[in-house]
């Protein structure tokens, strides 16, 4: 996914969750005013010029059309306050709607099946029957280091009947496939192969980390590696799966470039088939910013809500597990203390 | 301006045209061309420097086209800066250029999109720097779509008749002759597909209205028209329907191929030779031989014939081809008006796009046409006079059709409306959304709409 | 390093107790099963290598390439003349991009999160807090408004139009703030400051040594994220000089419709273009391995 630019960890804030082991912080001190605003400026100078201006920009931007006169040939064009009518325009439109249920269908084919392999890469490569391990976990990472985009060529021409030898020998067996007459499906599988391997790292760090005896403690118990996995091991790292859950919904909510490439080669995949794509076409095709700022907005608010959403839930039922108030992210020292 | 799929595909219109734009420039320059006698006149600084002028464009070898004016114009110096083709943004580059101020002075854009810019506000009035000579040059039909609403606007680089691109082999095998009308067509896609089940006539385009546009313009549509200062949309007359349910009816039938212009499964579906002609235009010659010509096998195989009509009489539309317009803001009109002059009316300038034997452009000025035949090989169809095909199809032209002030959002919805076909979408009602688009979109920008 | 981050378990697989038996799975069944997904996620790549070495028409034919056919190296040789080379000078960009950008990111990132680290100051918190929710702004969604904004400031289509947002990551300065929690004993600081050293020297010379590992770490993953871009460089730059490797294989891609002899290069263009990431992440494991399991770790 053309998404995670900036969220590299995919994985885990173990902010949202708890502290790392380590040294414990310094005693803070309240340094002479320099170093802080020295070491501090940088950051947020660039964090205010290229996230809450372009935020204010762009709905300042969302409040404003364009109008021309007459047949439009050399008559003068005129800003006008609109209001809240482009995200009226915005939401009124099938085609930007219709990409957020494109989005909806993608999250909910996608998302359990990249959890799910990744889940159970991460658990075959943690039993004790594995070998190999680091190759095989270097190897399913491998994905990671190819960019959205030439994944994307690369599948599309392991779609295409004629050149790939994948379609070839299914459809010598028999079996008619065209994946292009089904676009979903084949964005979906480029975005696994992409995260897949990503998301079974993290899992597997996860899994590692948890303490020897709780996992002998499993064995005495008589449960098996099934039986450990699925009642012990995956509880244990809930925390990594929630977050890499909502990383996954993050990212796929700006699924922008695997359907840009389909749109070339899979006649279903409009120009408009995701929120993020409408936007673009709306700027660069419309030449209409209001509305390309306008539907920039409402996307970034659907991310925004979603991501309360997911951490107010397993916040809640963190609360009600550990029957304590989930540490504030920096909190570190109370979480490794415990 | 208009989505990845037409931008690739009008990319690859104007790459066509102006590929070519290469070799032969230097060569003549080489040879010490007298390409410099229009330079007189030229709005030359009072300082006697060169005047410096900017030009935008992406196709393949325009550098080598700009090289060899600079070398033939001392007083004018022209810096090229080729910029993303279609498909990655370029017209959204030079809207977003106008928009911020630092326009090229002169850029390349296609007859459809040329309203648009024109009402974005992006393009220079030139009328009073083209002279009723020059205009007279020009295919009438080319330099219809250049004026727009009396003043001209840009000079048309290349006119693009359509064309019917047929492999003889397959059409002699199944025991069909080549259809003059569309009735005649069905029945030979129907033929075809009885001699072998996986073979189809043609393709139909989901990706790229314009060829369904060429096909509407063709049999005697108007989409866009004006009275007073108000807009006339018609998408659903009479002629359009019978398009449209013609193109549905050979869908449904499965007569016909429905595959992405110019995507690998088309390429390699000609290769296959299951997919027996391709519905072009002019420059759709260079591109199909260039496409399939790596393989030897294909060479000889193909033939062009006029494209069929309603009624057997000849009769075309126009699919894409490119104009020279000039940015509002720049100060050099005359100088830019010079250049595009010089490479879309001298044997130079022609003679420089063709000489690379890859682009089958037909020149929008008519005189140039023997120039562009020499330079074009047509082993790949035989050593067929293709030109002349060409020139017969370009005179039956349908006059009178003019392009939208938003074809960007019309092609957009109509290219996604094509993209249901067969999940709930037919033609006629894509065309039927495109209409509804174009008239939303009008009301957006505030223009006036008649009826 | 992963053992301070990571507490790994001791030698699980050889040191285990043995298990109760019988298995569930066997030996076979998990290994086979780990090959079957190495086997997908190599799958792509190796095609990739194979048809980086057709011309067009193996290519568009798929036939499998024999010797016969071998065209690795005029495919390479096409793809240093095309355009004037202008493939390297895309490939050169997107090291600059890459490299210039997730150093200074890197260096941004470990300064703001050693200051969260190490100083008290009002409202602290809560700006870690603003900084937090930049994580789950979609970049993408930014990267529209950020466009709007740098053409009102007529700074598209500029080397910095791509590299500045480049150097903000929300989630960096998490990492880093994380990382110095994990690395900076409090009495090494302490003793820095007793001899008078001034507290940016500290930084300087103590801070960002000690976390050097976690420094690493976020210009990997900063890097990778550059290098891997598309939707930035696409809105941002016009001019085909500025492109960086993503962008420019998507523009020859374009023109592969009109030009058949462009599906070789793009094919072969982005083979080479994996391959710095490939060999990073081959030679630096241990560092991307710390960095994912630095938040995973309860």
């Amino acid at each position: 996914m053309s998404g995670a630019t900036s969220v590299p960890g995919g994985g885990t804030p173990a902010a949202a969750r708890g502290g790392p082991a380590g040294t414990p912080a310094p005693r803070r001190r309240r340094a002479p005013f320099g170093a802080p605003v020295v070491l501090l400026a940088p950051f947020l100078l660039l964090f205010t010029a290229c996230t809450l201006i372009p935020i204010g920009y762009a709905v300042y931007l969302s409040l404003f059309s364009e109008r021309r006169s007459g047949l439009g040939f050399g008559g003068a064009t005129t800003q006008v306050f609109t209001g809240l009518g482009n995200y009226a325009r915005a939401l009124g439109d099938a085609a930007f709607r219709d990409g957020f249920w494109n989005t909806a269908q993608y999250c909910l084919l996608y998302i359990p099946l990249m959890l799910g392999l990744s889940l159970a890469v991460a658990l075959l490569l943690d039993s004790a029957l594995a070998r190999a391990k680091r190759f095989f976990q270097l190897a399913l990472f491998l994905p990671h280091a190819v960019p959205g985009i030439i994944a994307a060529l690369v599948w599309t021409y392991l779609y295409t009947p004629g050149i790939s030898p994948v379609i070839d020998a299914l459809n010598s067996t028999g079996a008619q496939v065209d994946v292009f007459g089904h676009p979903l499906p084949a964005i979906v599988n480029i975005a696994v192969w992409e995260w897949t391997g990503y998301n079974m790292v993290i899992f597997y760090a996860a899994l590692q980390a948890i303490p020897r005896e709780v996992l002998e403690a499993a064995v005495v118990d008589g449960a098996g590696p099934l039986r450990t996995a699925f009642s012990v091991k995956i509880p244990l790292i809930r925390a990594s799966v929630v977050m890499v859950g909502l990383f996954t919904v993050i990212g796929s909510l700006q699924l922008f470039t695997e359907p840009v490439i389909l749109h070339d080669v899979a006649p279903g995949v409009v120009s408009t088939w995701t929120p993020n794509m409408y936007a673009y076409s709306a700027a660069f095709e419309r030449n209409d910013y209001g509305l390309a700022a306008a539907s920039s907005v409402i996307l970034a608010l659907v991310a925004a809500a979603l991501s309360f959403v997911v951490t107010r839930f397993t916040r809640g039922r963190d609360e009600k597990r550990a029957g304590k108030r989930t540490p504030k992210p920096t909190e570190h020292r109370t979480e490794t203390a415990r | 301006m208009s989505s990845p799929a037409l931008h690739r595909r009008r990319a690859l219109r104007l790459a066509a045209a102006a590929t070519a734009t290469v070799l032969g420039v230097t060569l003549l320059a080489a040879c010490g061309s007298d390409g410099d006698k229009s330079a007189s006149g030229s709005d030359a600084g009072s300082d006697g420097k060169p005047v410096a002028l900017t030009f935008w464009g992406w196709a393949k070898g325009t550098k080598d086209v700009v090289q060899a004016f600079n070398a033939s114009h001392p007083n004018i110096q022209i810096t090229f800066e080729e910029i993303p083709s279609g498909n990655a943004g370029g017209y959204a580059k030079i809207s977003n250029a106008v928009k911020a101020g630092n326009a090229p002075d002169v850029f390349n854009v296609e007859y459809p999109q040329l309203p648009d810019f024109v009402s974005q506000g992006a393009v220079q009035d030139i009328s009073k720097l083209v002279s009723a000579d020059l205009k007279g040059k020009y295919l009438p039909q080319s330099m219809e779509l250049t004026t727009l609403g009396g003043s001209t606007w840009a000079l048309p680089l290349d006119a693009s008749p359509q064309a019917l691109y047929y492999r003889k082999d397959l059409f002699e095998k199944a025991g069909v002759a080549v259809p003059k009308t569309w009735d005649e067509f069905k029945d030979a896609a129907a033929k075809l597909k009885a001699a072998d089940a996986n073979t189809r006539i043609a393709t139909f385009f989901p990706d790229d209205p314009s060829t369904f546009e060429a096909m509407a313009w063709q049999a005697g549509a108007k989409w866009f028209g004006t009275s007073g200062d108000s807009w006339k949309v018609d998408m659903g007359g009479a002629e359009t329907k019978k398009v449209a349910d013609y193109w549905q009816g050979m869908i449904a039938d499965d007569l016909i191929r429905v595959q992405p212009s110019f995507s690998q499964q088309w390429t390699a579906s000609l290769q296959k030779g299951e997919t027996a002609a391709y519905l072009g235009a002019a420059w759709g010659g260079g591109v199909l031989k260039s496409t399939l010509g790596t393989d030897p096998a294909a060479n000889g195989k193909w033939a062009v014939a006029p494209m069929p009509s309603w009624d057997g009489q000849p009769a075309s539309g126009m699919l894409g081809g490119t104009t020279f317009a000039v940015s509002k803001d720049s100060k050099k009109a005359k100088a830019a008006v010079e250049f595009a002059t010089w490479a879309t009316t001298t044997p130079e300038g022609i003679q420089a796009r063709i000489a690379s034997g890859a682009s089958s452009a037909y020149p929008a000025d008519p005189e140039l046409i023997p120039v562009a035949k020499a330079a074009f090989k047509t082993d790949f169809y035989g050593g067929q006079d293709i030109y002349a095909i060409y020139q017969d199809a370009a005179k039956s032209i349908k006059p009178n059709w003019s392009w939208g002030p938003s074809m960007g959002a019309t092609n957009t919805s109509m290219k996604d409306a094509f993209g249901k076909l067969g999940q709930g979408a037919t033609v006629p009602s894509a065309v039927d959304t495109a209409q509804q688009a174009t008239l939303a979109e009008l009301k957006n920008r505030g223009l006036k709409v008649a009826g | 390093m992963s053992s301070t981050l990571t507490p790994v378990r001791p030698a699980a697989d050889t040191a285990a107790p043995p298990r109760r038996r019988p298995w569930t799975l066997s030996k076979t069944a998990v290994n086979g099963a780990l090959v079957l997904a190495t086997l997908y996620t190599l799958l792509p790549l190796g095609w990739l290598l194979t048809a980086s070495a057709k011309n067009t028409a193996d290519l568009i034919g798929g036939r499998s390439l024999g010797a016969g056919n071998f065209h690795l190296g005029q495919n390479l040789h096409d793809l240093a003349t095309t355009g004037d080379g202008i493939y390297f000078r895309w490939y050169l960009n997107s090291l600059l991009y890459a490299g210039i950008g997730a150093l200074l990111c890197a260096l941004i990132c470990v300064g703001a999160g050693y200051a969260f680290h190490v100083y008290g100051f009002p409202g602290k918190e809560k700006l870690f807090g603003v900084v937090l929710l930049g994580v789950l702004v979609p970049t993408t969604a930014l990267a529209l408004p950020m466009y709007l904004l740098a053409s009102q400031l007529h700074i598209v289509n500029t080397y910095w139009a791509v590299l500045l947002p480049s150097l903000v990551n929300p989630f960096g300065v998490y990492l880093a703030r994380v990382f110095c929690a994990g690395y900076l004993p409090g009495e090494t600081l302490e003793a820095a400051r007793m001899d008078g050293a001034s507290e940016l020297r500290i930084f300087w010379s103590i801070g960002l040594k000690m976390v050097m590992p976690g420094f690493v770490t976020i210009f990997l993953f900063q890097f990778t994220a550059i290098w891997n871009n598309f939707f930035l460089p696409l809105v941002m730059l016009s001019d085909n000089r500025l492109f960086p490797v993503s962008l420019g294989l998507y523009t020859w891609n374009a023109q592969t419709h009109a030009f058949p002899e462009y599906y070789p290069l793009v094919v072969t263009g982005s083979l080479l273009a994996i391959l710095p990431l490939v060999i990073a992440f081959v030679l630096l494991q241990r560092h991307w391995k710390a960095g994912m399991t630095a938040g995973s770790v309860k």
